[in-house]
């Protein structure tokens, strides 16, 4: 049984509600096989053709004098800059990120409980639960459209928004990771609501309490454990976006690697990576420790710890609060709004953003295609619970290769991608693939050290030797739930194809860092327009193909 | 007469707890055993140790006639297959199609290779049919085993064993979580298609009368120790209400 509280229910509650909720006993639906196997075809045919695309087999796509440089990063991983200045260089710019990562998740936690009640059903309901209020099925619909706005758009692209406004001032990064992971974690927070609120908030209104109070006692103290929980998985998700917005300026670890990287001092990079390394784990150790044996006085000393942490970033960073609502930042907004209006077709004409979107789409689906494909086959190598040494030392070094893929940011694998291979999707393709395979392995280990595996043991007891309980019974039962996982994962990797784009992989990330440089706002509006709907199409492909899985 | 299943003295202990104490029973070919007792009685402890997955603290346990303990894993799969289980929880595969899961009882035998190719193409669909006919479904032998109804998915368990042809069949509390009319009809299917004649079946039932109606001989069992050991024929009600009496 998967636990209330483990990471795979959390993504769950992302991707809108587990891929194997029960639909009801006895329905039978024998074509849901035959529909499964039409997508896996469709899926086969779409990977030709972005393979095709991308000129595999066509042209040449590695650059064999690449591998110098490859095998000189790599050689410098044994002999990091471990000299004193530089250590606490890196020592300084890694308060820097954290401090991002915690404020960008405390204003994301606020804005997520608002936005929470905004989007619940349970808000929306009427008092009485067997009139159908139109109008307030209305509000709830259109809320729920207004939310889903600036979750579809990458951090990245909504720091290079904010700093035309704000300036370069920490509160770019700050509400550039808080503004999209608050409307994710008013979605998950809204579920979590829902999923709480049952007849003792329904006794609190029937007896005349107004709607907020009735959530105040009726639900939130049930919920509390679910969203410390679930805020505590955004913190670990936020330490990665820090890293990736302060390589495209807002300072701390990803700074210092960009610039380390520009200087080709592989030795410093090396230092900063590890630095990555060690803060991502403990970040993810903290919060998988919180969700496995959370007792409440655990989540309350996390709790306490987390609003010191708050106050510590706020007198690292510094932010301007007051920019805010200075009148200059009012200006900007307004000056910034009229040179956006209207859309604007790019240089090469509206064809062109149709081209760079195709670009776009097939990055991201051979990304997650091979992700899924090592991720699945890694993950069994990673879960825990294994009763050999052998099988237990496998597993640590699986996790620490999941670990290290995750840490460092997709723009600097793209980096390395593109010292050996040739300019375009593909490298973007690699690089988006190689960081999302540590995100997704991790979640696919988690679904087999979940699984209740008594089917595997009764075959093992009538003499099935282990590849055929592996075949007939882990398979079949763990399958459907990552493959669930994958599909939803290149959902966020549409997105994240914005950040390789920007180091040059091609698609609309790139199109939109030109349009950027050129001071091109209504084209770079019609860009950002583009991501959405794309985004919003794949969305639509994965739920219906996620659905056939259940 | 060879016993397919004979414990000599035997003793079993978890940590400080004795789960049987000193337990001489000897199964022959052929037999219909119900294990009856309250709660905490021994009974599943006693089928463990017929499927090895338990061993004795004292005592030996023979199975098929030979008290050896297997020694290679050749051996020990072989000793395997001869012994099937029917779990209350079933343990299918949910995702699977009714075809492998019933498939599944011929894993003890199967090479590996032979096994991972019939997930692609199906072998012995023959049997698998014939199997699920017996038990009136033939027709879900397409269809994905979590699709099906909890008593389609009973007999899709029993399939299994059918094809995995045991000597040695054990049922641990079969009919727990049924009611009367469909622990009737589960024990019909598992005595008289799945046990027939010729194989031998140990039974852990709650159900006192079900026992004695089914089964040609009953072994009582409270705290760990055998209390009564008879034919069905001979178990008087007074037996059964001492079997389940209450200490205060």
């Amino acid at each position: 049984m998967s636990r209330a509280d483990a990471l795979t229910t959390l993504t769950d509650r992302e991707a809108g509600g587990a891929p194997d909720r029960d639909r009801g006993t006895g329905a039978r639906r024998p074509w849901g096989i035959r529909r499964a196997r039409t997508w896996s075809v469709l899926l086969l045919f779409a990977v030709l053709w972005s393979l095709w695309d991308a000129g595999v087999g066509r042209r040449a796509l590695v650059n064999p004098g690449g591998w110098e440089l490859q095998r000189r990063f790599w050689a410098a991983a044994v002999h990091p800059d471990l000299s004193s200045s530089f250590v606490s260089t890196i020592g300084h710019d890694a308060r820097t990120t954290i401090a991002f990562a915690v404020l960008g998740t405390a204003l994301s936690v606020l804005i997520g409980l608002a936005g929470a009640v905004m989007i619940s059903e349970t808000w929306w309901r009427s008092r009485r639960p067997d009139r159908r209020d139109v109008r307030r099925r209305a509000g709830w619909l259109a809320s729920r459209g207004l939310w889903s706005v600036p979750r579809g758009i990458h951090e990245a692209v909504w720091g290079l928004y904010l700093v035309n406004v704000l300036g370069r001032d920490p509160l770019v990064g700050i509400l550039a990771i808080a503004i999209p992971f608050g409307a994710i974690t008013a979605k998950v927070y809204a579920e979590i609501l829902d999923e709480t609120a049952g007849d003792a908030y329904d006794a609190l209104r029937a007896a005349g309490a107004g709607r907020t109070s009735a959530l105040a006692y009726g639900v939130l103290p049930a919920a509390l454990p679910d969203l410390v929980s679930y805020a505590f998985y955004r913190f670990e998700c936020s330490i990665r976006s820090a890293v990736i917005l302060g390589m495209i300026g807002a300072g701390g670890i990803g700074f210092r690697l960009s610039l380390s990287f520009q200087a080709l001092a592989y030795r410093e990079m090396w230092t900063a990576i590890y630095a990555l390394v060690i803060i991502s784990a403990v970040a993810d150790w903290w919060g998988s420790r919180l969700r496995r044996r959370g007792t409440a006085r655990r989540v309350r000393r996390s709790a306490l710890l987390g609003l010191a942490l708050v106050a510590a970033s706020i007198a690292h960073l510094r932010p301007d609060f007051g920019r805010l609502v200075s009148s200059s930042t009012r200006a900007l907004v307004v000056e910034l709004v009229e040179r956006s209006w209207w859309p604007t077709a790019p240089r090469d004409g509206w064809w062109g953003l149709v081209e760079r979107a195709v670009d776009t789409f097939q990055m991201s689906l051979l990304a997650l295609v091979f992700a899924s494909a090592i991720a699945i086959a890694i993950a069994f190598v990673a879960a825990r619970g294994g009763r050999t040494p052998i099988r237990r030392a496998a597993s640590l070094v699986a996790r620490t290769v999941l670990v290290f893929t995750r840490a460092v940011p997709p723009p600097v694998w793209a980096l390395l991608v593109l010292f050996v291979m040739y300019p375009g999707p593909l490298p973007g393709a690699v690089a988006l693939g190689i960081y999302n395979f540590g995100i997704l392995g991790r979640l696919c280990a988690e679904v087999i050290e979940n699984l209740d595996d008594r089917s595997g043991r009764a075959l093992a007891a009538l003499g099935a030797p282990t590849v055929a309980v592996f075949a007939y019974a882990t398979l079949p039962q763990t399958a459907p739930r990552m493959a669930a996982y994958a599909l939803y994962r290149w959902e966020v990797a549409l997105r994240e194809t914005v950040i390789v784009g920007v180091v040059g992989a091609g698609g609309l990330g790139r199109l939109l860092e030109q349009q950027r440089a050129a001071f091109d706002y209504s084209g770079m509006l019609a860009t950002v327009i583009a991501l959405l709907l794309l985004s919003g199409v794949v969305d639509l492909i994965s739920t219906a193909m996620r659905r056939t899985l259940r | 007469m060879t016993s397919i299943l004979a414990l000599h003295h035997v003793g079993v202990r978890f940590g400080d707890h004795m789960a049987l104490v000193d337990v001489d029973v000897a199964i022959g070919p052929g037999e219909r055993v119900a294990l009856v007792g309250p709660s905490g009685a021994g009974k599943t402890t006693f089928l463990r140790l017929a499927d090895r997955s338990v061993t004795p603290t004292s005592g030996t346990v023979a199975t098929f006639g030979a008290d050896r303990v297997p020694t290679g894993a050749a051996d020990a799969r072989a000793a395997c297959r001869r012994v099937g289980t029917v779990h209350q929880h079933l343990h299918l595969v949910g995702p699977l199609r009714v075809v492998h899961n019933v498939n599944a009882g011929h894993l003890g035998r199967w090479t590996r290779r032979r096994a991972l190719w019939s997930l692609v193409r199906p072998r012995e669909v023959d049997a698998a049919r014939a199997a699920l006919d017996r038990l009136g479904i033939a027709d879900k032998l397409g269809e994905r085993t979590d699709r099906l109804s909890g008593g389609e998915q009973q007999r899709v368990a029993l399939a299994r064993l059918l094809v995995q042809d045991p000597e040695l069949v054990l049922a641990d509390e079969p009919v727990a979580s049924l009611d009367p009319a469909r622990a009737e009809e589960v024990m019909d299917l598992l005595c008289d298609v799945v046990a027939g004649r010729t194989r031998t079946l140990v039974v852990s039932l709650h159900d006192f009368d079900l026992a004695r109606r089914r089964c040609d001989r009953l072994i009582g069992l409270r705290a760990g120790r055998v209390v009564f050991d008879a034919p069905a024929a001979d178990v008087t009600d007074a037996m059964g209400h001492a079997l389940y009496r209450i200490d205060r």
